[in-house]
């Protein structure tokens, strides 16, 4: 055996007698266990429920009877965001943001239905999944286990006596390296078992699994790097337990807290009413459906009059009015689309905010790796507010299209008057099937790859620094000894 | 000199102990800077908004007023709430980053409009907010901690401990005395900027029972390190010890209970009733005018002497099947907010046996930053839109012409009797 | 308190221990270990390791109960009343530790506050002269102190307890030939003021210097006992003692 592995062996060894070692060990896996059965089980269920609605709400939109299209636009749609297989593994921002968005005409609302506005405070006090047992929980098992590597043995004396018998400071410290990452290795496994189970039972794609797994080594290969570099560093044992903890507490705890501080002071979010109003006023300016002396609608209806050469919406081949809806609805849904966009930049500005912030907490960093793999992240979110609102203008527009086209001009206008007018406005309901249901697609595998990346590019800049560290404690400790 | 003095001086002069409290003082004023921020921000998006809202319904009453008909106005007239932090908030903001604070109804059913939810960042939310509740839950044990952790055994491993014993006059004083003066400094640094935040937002009275807490919870503290200090540990073994209790009492129990919690009190109602509700406002179109009618007749008795429907459309039916469709799924609501509560109250009994939760949620409730200060906004947002209803149904059932100066008559949301508007720093 | 000293006839005992029994486990670690110590009296205890030094000064500190016999100090019970006891006791440990970060005399005053006295700095300085540490280390910070200094503050402290019973851990180990004879100076002022000096040490010759008696401890009773002032045979009695602490 290469001296390296023997120092590393030895390691083990005492590592399996102490108590200390075996309990905090063994309390990780337990809790890795339990956080994997319940975040899998958790996303199974959340999954199952909010298909299950949504082919409630599938069926429930093509059971309606017989009714004017206009109706159907306002009787509107649920959609229900998807759980990707991996929130089993990371289920990220999911219980900060609603599942579930109504989609009518004319309004956009929010999604609502987060798990984290129905729990009491409890839920601020962090989600326990595998990747929270990774990213917060396991380095200071990590601490425990590697703070006195070599602190212990140097006021113990025994660093003496390895140098003694002819091992350089860089073995030694290699040694130490490799038995610490040892102990990583055992801790990254509960979580691999995870991702291996959601591989094969929900058909989470291998290879963001493997990519999850090299990323949260290279955290870990972090924490052991930091560990045995400040247990290499520090005077005593006592100390190096001390810095180790408050390295922990500062990038694990403090920082990714001021981190939203500050990124919500330099970047902060109008409220949603605001929003609502400046639409409302924004569409005002544009065009009034409401307003019968409105420019634009004014105009809209000279063109289609010239357009058809006719003089009266009442000779026009199609129902004015569904012309109107759809055009209103155009107008509308540009509106939406714009604040929407404008309110993801300002997101974004956030994130970017944040991100900076990670340069001082590889935590942040994984973090945010974790998530964009896992298709947990708030991209992920906002794909789904986009595709919903595609959606939404979609079936909208078809509703509107059906009364234009199924619905004459003059029953349209005398439906509240004329019964049999009123029931030639209500269509068959046949048109309500051919309105083709909800799939939200995911982020393709490259697309939460190059999301992940700025994770993993500061993950990268910190072992380059704590390798740096290293070396070092490596100069340090051969010139002490 | 006094002993007191004495042993002040001997604790300022170890090296860790002045800075780490300089620290601590740092952090705490800073969380309560970040708080003031916050509540500030919240109450300048209130004010904000109201000028913005009253343009908004200045336009919709130009157009909707013309026709005299109280129903186009019911319809399109938004109405601002809002919820403004009390005067504690900024202590512990709680759940007020994830729930409204500003909302806007219509008379309408209510059931679809009162679970909207504001625009925030998720990602930011997701790691909690840097408030002074944050520096007092989780931080201010790891300090007590690293005060604490070797009371004892930094003085037998130093050498000292048989001389110090046979010196003290009472060896249990001499601890207590150690004990109380760093616990003691510990609260002073975290109590001082709360003190001051709560001065500069006119907190008043109610700041003293945080500071309580804050004290009962640092006691709490440093009761488990002399706890863990009676097993004779080593220094560095019970410092491990007690970053393990920490651990387990802030993060690991918390999550543990948060799953058990769920799990037991499963509140998919929340979904179901507005599937439900869409469901029951819709099939009103459908459903014979005059079953509707009766129906709602039996809530609202005193609009029964309404002239009879016509074929057609007439607003007063419309808001009728409405609220019909709101009192369609009332069980159901009753039944999801009776969930949250009873999660909320069970979190309420785990913060009986934990401490850090028992900890948050008290210091939520009196910051009225927790679930039950949403459920409150929801239920002055009920009253509110009851108002509303009301408001309109005389125009509605009795045929009045409504007019612009009926507009300016609308019920106003109001800022809550209980929650005085305080003094804003820095406005 | 100034009394007559007379080693012959020795007035009430301050430091009276009779028929001390105690066992730990199976090891009779003090058998029947009976001792009188008057005021003004020097008692020097000699013992190989494990012959029940440690025990003896344990047992009247009241950190240990015997199993069975009186310890008594000053006429208190330590066992009974161990506090009370230790007021009555000014101790000197074989390593003297103190607080690094204080100075001599910040560490005097606050071990001096502890005890309930609060001595001025004129009072600590003449305690620090007797003790014989140079002015100049005085306003130091103890940290950079060695051994033999430290001992000085303690010494300093003893004096300033001012109590009846002095308890001394192996007090010349590690001092130089003169810091010995000023240590030595030291006792005989205190054993002048009436105090009854108990110490513990390995060092025959140490404390055939200064002590009134000395008693051989072996196997948790006292084997035999001399009045080095009336002439004795160190020789002889290192080489008994080799034995007696062997045995």
């Amino acid at each position: 055996m290469s001296p390296i592995r023997l120092m590393a062996a030895n390691d083990w060894r005492l590592m399996a007698r102490s108590r200390v070692a075996q309990l905090a060990l063994l309390m990780l896996l337990a809790l890795a266990a339990v956080a994997a059965l319940t975040a899998i089980a958790h996303r199974d269920h959340s999954n199952d429920l909010r298909a299950r609605f949504q082919a409630q709400a599938d069926q429930d939109f093509d059971g309606q009877p017989a009714r004017h299209p206009h109706r159907m636009v306002h009787y509107g749609h649920f959609v229900f965001r998807p759980l990707p297989a991996l929130a089993g593994f990371d289920p990220g921002v999911d219980a900060f943001t609603g599942s579930t968005i109504f989609l009518e005409g004319h309004r956009q609302n929010s999604a609502n239905f987060g798990d984290v506005r129905q729990s009491s405070l409890l839920a601020r006090f962090g989600q326990l999944s595998p990747a929270f047992v990774l990213q917060v929980l396991a380095p200071l098992v990590l601490i425990f286990i590697g703070f006195g590597l070599i602190a212990a043995e140097r006021e113990r004396g025994t660093l003496r006596l390895l140098r003694v018998h002819g091992r350089s400071a860089g073995e030694v410290l290699r040694g130490k390296l490799l038995a610490l990452a040892g102990i990583a290795a055992v801790l990254l496994l509960p979580a691999c078992l995870a991702l291996a189970w959601l591989t094969v039972s929900a058909q989470a794609e291998p290879v963001a699994a493997v990519l999850l797994t090299i990323g949260y080594a290279g955290y870990l290969g972090l924490w052991v790097t930091g560990v045995v570099t400040v247990s290499a560093l520090t005077r005593s044992a006592r100390g190096a337990l001390m810095a180790l903890l408050g390295l922990w507490a500062v990038t694990t705890i403090l920082v990714p807290r001021i981190g939203s501080d500050v990124a919500l002071r330099m970047a902060p979010l109008p409220t949603r009413l605001e929003t609502d109003i400046a639409i409302q006023r924004d569409l005002h300016r544009i065009g009034d459906s409401h307003n019968p002396d409105d420019p634009h609608f004014a105009a809209f209806k000279a063109g289609l009059l010239a357009r058809y050469k006719v003089s009266r919406v009442e000779d026009l081949p199609l129902n004015y009015r569904g012309l109107v809806a759809m055009e209103g609805e155009r107008l509308t849904a540009g509106l939406f689309d714009r604040y929407a966009e404008a309110q993801f930049a300002r997101q974004r500005r956030q994130a970017e905010v944040v991100n900076g912030l990670a340069l001082l907490s590889p935590a942040v960093a994984v973090r945010s790796l974790s998530m964009a793999l896992a298709g947990t992240d708030l991209e992920g979110h906002r794909r789904f507010l986009r595709q919903a609102e595609a959606y939404r203008y979609t079936i909208v527009q078809g509703l509107n299209r059906l009364q234009a086209e199924a619905v004459t001009y003059v029953d349209d206008g005398n439906r509240n008057s004329d019964p049999e007018a009123a029931r030639r406005v209500r269509i068959d309901p046949r048109h309500w099937h051919d309105v083709p249901d909800f799939t939200y697609r995911s982020a393709g595998l490259g697309e939460r790859i190059r999301a992940a990346a700025p994770g993993a590019a500061v993950l990268a800049v910190w072992l380059v620094l704590a390798a740096g560290a290293l070396g070092l404690a490596a100069r340090r400790l051969g010139r002490d000894l | 000199m006094s002993l007191w003095s004495h042993e002040l001086r001997l604790f300022l002069r170890q090296p860790l102990a002045a800075p780490l409290l300089a620290l601590l003082l740092l952090l705490a004023s800073a969380s309560v800077w970040a708080g003031l921020a916050e509540i500030t921000r919240q109450h300048a998006a209130i004010d904000r908004i109201l000028p913005q809202q009253a343009a908004d319904e200045a336009a919709v009453a130009a157009w909707a007023t013309r026709e005299g008909d109280a129903g186009n106005v019911a319809y399109y007239t938004h109405y601002a709430t809002w919820d403004r932090p009390s005067p504690l908030a900024f202590a512990a903001l709680g759940q007020r980053d994830v729930a409204p604070f500003v909302l806007r109804i219509r008379a309408l059913a209510l059931e679809g409009q009162i679970n909207e939810s504001e625009a925030y960042n998720a990602e930011l939310a997701l790691p909690g907010r840097f408030d002074w509740a944050f520096v007092l839950t989780y931080l201010a044990p790891l300090f007590i901690i690293v005060l604490l952790h070797d009371l004892v055994s930094s003085e037998r491993e130093g050498g000292r401990l048989l001389l110090l014993t046979v010196m003290a006059r009472s060896e249990t004083a001499l601890w207590v005395r150690r004990v109380v003066l760093r616990v003691g400094l510990v609260i002073l640094t975290l109590v001082l900027p709360l003190a001051v935040g709560g001065l500069l937002s006119g907190a008043g009275q109610p700041i003293l029972g945080m500071a309580g807490l804050a004290a009962a919870y640092a006691v709490f503290w440093a009761l488990v390190c002399v706890a863990v200090g009676r097993f004779r540990l080593a220094s560095v073994t019970s410092a491990a010890t007690l970053a393990a209790v920490w651990l387990i009492m802030t993060l690991v129990l918390p999550g543990l209970a948060l799953l058990a919690i769920n799990a037991a009190v499963p509140v998919r109602q929340g979904v179901e009733l507005t599937l439900a509700q869409r469901e029951a406002v819709h099939a009103g179109w459908d459903k014979p005018k005059e079953a509707t009618l009766a129906a709602f007749f039996r809530e609202e008795p005193a609009w029964r002497d309404t002239a009879p429907m016509r074929s057609g459309f007439h607003w007063k039916w419309y808001y009728a099947f409405q609220h019909l469709g709101d009192l369609s799924v009332a069980e159901q609501v009753r039944a999801y907010r009776a969930g949250l509560e009873r999660r909320n109250a069970l979190s309420g009994r785990i913060g009986l046996l934990l401490p850090p939760v028992g900890l948050q949620m008290v210091l939520h409730r009196l910051a009225e930053t927790d679930l039950v200060a949403q459920l409150t906004y929801q239920d002055r947002i009920r009253r509110y839109h009851r108002e509303l209803r009301h408001f309109f149904y005389p125009f509605l059932f009795r045929e009045q012409p409504f007019g612009p100066a009926d507009f300016a008559r609308a019920p106003r949301w109001r800022d809550s009797a209980d929650t005085p508007r305080p003094p804003r720093p820095g406005a | 308190m100034m009394i007559e000293s007379d080693p012959d006839h020795p007035l009430d005992p301050v430091i009276d221990l009779s028929g001390l029994t105690l066992r730990r486990g199976p090891r009779t670690v003090l058998a029947d270990l009976s001792l009188q110590v008057g005021p003004g009296e020097i008692y020097a205890l000699l013992g190989g390791n494990g012959a029940g030094k440690s025990t003896t000064l344990a047992v009247l500190l009241g950190f240990l109960a015997p199993d069975s016999g009186v310890a008594r100090v000053a006429g208190v019970d330590p066992a009974v009343a161990p506090d009370q006891a230790r007021r009555q006791i000014a101790y000197l440990p074989e390593s003297v530790a103190l607080y690094d970060q204080l100075t001599a005399h910040e560490n005097i005053a606050y071990f001096m506050a502890l005890a309930g006295s609060e001595p001025g700095p004129d009072i600590i300085d003449a305690a620090l002269d007797a003790a014989g540490l140079q002015s100049e280390a005085r306003t130091r910070r103890v940290g950079g102190y060695s051994k033999g200094m430290r001992q000085k503050v303690a010494i300093a402290m003893a004096v300033l307890r001012e109590v009846p019973v002095l308890l001394l851990d192996e007090p010349t180990s590690g001092l130089d030939p003169r810091a010995t004879a000023d240590f030595n100076a030291l006792l005989g002022r205190l054993k002048a003021r009436g105090t009854a000096i108990l110490m513990v040490t390995h060092d025959l010759l140490g404390a055939a210097d200064c002590a009134d008696r000395i008693g051989f401890l072996a196997g948790g009773r006292i084997v035999e006992e001399v009045r080095p002032a009336e002439g004795i045979d160190v020789m002889a009695l290192h080489h008994r003692y080799g034995e007696v602490a062997a045995a």
